[in-house]
């Protein structure tokens, strides 16, 4: 790994283990009180999810344009990044709905798709582990479907009926509400990348593994 | 003159106006209600009574608990390779020997 990654895990780290202070600054929200501030890993976590499903996205379309294999490994991580924390997103969120709106979950337009997209994300990852040769071409495609469904996730709140807080909240926060939030937005968006640069060289190291077998097969 | 009435006039009928503004203002803001009677909490609606931190501290353990689990697996995958990379060095080496 490059010389700064581990620099970067440190503040990644220092990040993380500080947010908490950072989030006890902020105010109490005037009806939701404690619970809401679930938001501020919430709402980073799912716009890493969003970010993710575009990532793979591209590296998909890239990957069927050009044949090039690290545009495939670039969305592999991105896919696994997508699992991981569209599962954080869809956890928390409903921990905070149970007390914010009385339910555990709604059948609303906003978290329905969050889940269909995390679910293709999923379906990227099952297809890639199981379904055999060729199937990195197959994955790529539903790498697609995955990312024509983040601005409809996004703009969901603002078309369709539903008690989600509609796109409006985070532009107009006050910086004493508005600071965690971006704090704890570079903390995971830092996290992202270098769990992504992680898994693409996990996926680096397997591809040159593959490769000497298939010599070692090949002498043999 | 007239002019000097007429300028005192507008001034009055304004001032008077923002004094008539602010009272139906001050009359337009609600008083807090007066409580006539305690309510125990264990009376209130259900979604009332449900405490927030239990909920909070649970998204946030399983945000880094999650997380964690994820770098350990990656951990394990990394080592795992690492010993399958270092296996086939020693097996070339052996077979290069003999």
């Amino acid at each position: 790994m490059p010389k700064w990654f581990n620099s970067a895990v440190l503040v990644c780290g220092v990040m993380f283990a500080i947010s908490p202070l950072v989030i006890a600054q902020a105010p109490y929200e005037s009806t939701m009180g404690l619970v809401q501030k679930v938001f501020y890993y919430h709402m980073p976590s799912a716009w890493i999810f969003l970010t993710a499903s575009v990532v793979c996205g591209i590296a998909s379309a890239r990957f069927l344009a050009t044949g090039k294999s690290r545009h495939d490994r670039t969305a592999l991580a991105a896919a696994e990044m997508a699992v991981l924390f569209g599962l954080v997103t869809l956890v928390t969120g409903p921990l905070w709905a149970r007390k914010a709106w009385g339910t555990w979950w709604v059948w609303d337009a906003r978290i329905t798709s969050s889940l269909v997209g995390w679910m293709i994300a999923w379906a990227y990852l099952i297809l890639r582990q199981y379904g055999g040769p060729g199937s990195e071409k197959l994955a790529a495609g539903l790498a697609l479907f995955g990312m024509a469904n983040v601005p409809f996730i996004y703009v969901s709140v603002n078309y369709w009926r539903t008690i989600h807080p509609a796109t409006t909240v985070v532009p107009k926060l006050p910086f004493s509400m508005g600071f965690p939030l971006l704090f704890c937005l570079a903390a995971f968006y830092l996290l992202m990348f270098l769990l992504m640069k992680l898994r693409v060289r996990v996926a680096e190291q397997q591809a040159r593994l593959d490769a000497i077998y298939l010599s070692l097969d090949e002498q043999a | 003159m007239l002019r000097v009435i007429a300028v005192t006039v507008v001034i009055v009928s304004g001032f008077g106006q923002s004094v008539v503004d602010q009272t139906v203002a001050l009359s337009a803001q609600e008083q807090p209600k007066q409580q006539e009677v305690f309510t125990p909490i264990d009376q209130l609606p259900p979604q009332e009574q449900l405490p927030a931190a239990p909920l909070l501290v649970g998204a946030y353990v399983f945000v880094l608990l999650t997380l964690f689990g994820y770098m350990f697996m990656m951990s394990r995958r990394m080592t795992v390779i690492q010993r399958e990379v270092d296996r086939l060095d020693n097996d070339m080496k052996r077979s290069g020997r003999s």
